[in-house]
């Protein structure tokens, strides 16, 4: 028990990974782990997959191209900004009213899921646009971030929509109280430390 | 586990107060803390004999209203009694399972509702400052989830012949731990 707790203790803290880690493979690459070593837009990406997979009509078929365009769109945008966006407290409160949108497991229309997850990926393409607009080679990096999501997209997608089986169905929306309660936890040290935002 | 039973030396639903981010950390959070790990086991054994849909609907609730009780200890919201609670929810869930009490499903997501608010405000009134925050608790919350699993898992044994037996010993496992701690909580 003394060895789990002292595997516990916290590892280097590290300020929020709200620009590009080099990788050694170029922008494009650094554009690319963004996504994913950046948890709150990867928990973003991951919800809008959800509600997708189990809203009624096209959305699993359009989610693929639409989520990526509009980061895409969103973060061109960004780049005219003469100042960061703050993107933290923004996109945890966006992921998780996702979660329990998944949570409640209501199949919501495309009309809405759609131009909801536009929206959503347009505002936060304008975050990280803003915030790699200081970068060289940051429209590289923002392109290579589209792509990142228009795979991960694609890759949910195929296995989960339509969640036909009964224990997949259930699956979704275990996974959307973890998003959920994943984004209360987050919001409350967001409030309590101010300077991570 | 007996060993860890026999020599805590302190309340460890939390088990380091200077825990910070990182996945292992947040990960190892909640199984590291043994009241903590055997009232999560119980909600999924509980959800076992229930069956449908407390099955998966306790698993749901518990995480969702444990951040809840989170944020309201990061917020500094006063809650007396947290280290009673706890202990008390290994003891109600494990002789809720050792009993194998079936109340409405209402009633029992309130009862689990309100363990797990304890439980969430312990861990969140605990958690540090640190870059890796959302990545402690991401996989804090998987962690509990995955504790909520095993103990289904493990209530799913009931199919099995003497199995029954087998998850309501696992119970009266479950609520002897809860009862020490409370014993603990109390002197």
């Amino acid at each position: 028990m003394n060895t789990l707790a002292a595997l516990a203790r916290p590892p280097l803290l590290v300020q929020p990974l709200a620009h590009l880690v080099p990788t050694g493979l170029g922008p494009w690459g650094d554009g690319m782990a963004r996504l994913v070593l950046q948890p709150t837009d990867l928990l973003l990406v991951l919800a809008l997959v959800l509600l997708a997979a189990q809203a009624e009509g096209p959305c699993a078929e359009r989610l693929p191209l639409l989520l990526p365009l509009a980061w895409l769109l969103g973060g061109l945008g960004g780049f005219s900004l003469a100042a960061e966006l703050p993107w933290m407290l923004p996109c945890t409160i966006a992921v998780t009213a996702l979660g329990l949108l998944v949570t409640l497991g209501v199949r919501w229309r495309a009309r809405i899921v759609l131009p909801g997850a536009a929206g959503l990926a347009l505002l936060f393409g304008l975050a990280a646009g803003s915030n790699l607009a200081g970068h060289a080679g940051g429209l590289a990096a923002l392109a290579g971030e589209a792509v990142a999501i228009a795979v991960l997209t694609t890759l949910l997608l195929l296995p989960l929509a339509p969640p036909r089986r009964r224990w997949l169905e259930l699956g979704l929306r275990v996974i959307g109280s973890w998003i959920t309660a994943t984004g209360l936890l987050m919001l409350g040290w967001l409030v309590r430390h101010p300077q991570g935002w | 586990m007996a060993a860890a039973v026999a020599t805590p030396t302190a309340a460890l639903a939390h088990a380091e107060a200077s825990h910070g981010g990182g996945l292992v950390a947040g990960f190892l959070h909640p199984i590291s803390g043994l009241d903590h790990a055997v009232a999560m086991v119980a909600v999924g054994l509980w959800g076992a004999v229930l069956g449908p849909p407390a099955l998966w609907v306790l698993p749901v609730a518990f995480p969702m209203v444990m951040a809840f009780g989170g944020l309201l200890g990061l917020l500094g919201v006063p809650m007396p009694g947290v280290e009673i609670g706890i202990a008390v929810s290994g003891l109600v869930m494990g002789l809720m399972v050792l009993l194998e009490f079936r109340p409405p499903l209402a009633a029992a997501v309130l009862l689990v509702a309100t363990f797990a608010l304890f439980h969430g405000y312990a861990h969140g009134a605990e958690l540090p400052p640190g870059g890796n925050a959302l990545l402690y608790s991401l996989a804090f919350v998987v962690a509990t989830g995955l504790l909520h699993l095993l103990g289904i898992l493990l209530g799913e044994v009931r199919r099995w012949p003497g199995g029954r037996l087998g998850v309501r010993a696992a119970g009266a496992g479950v609520a002897l731990v809860g009862f020490w701690f409370l014993r603990r909580a109390l002197l």
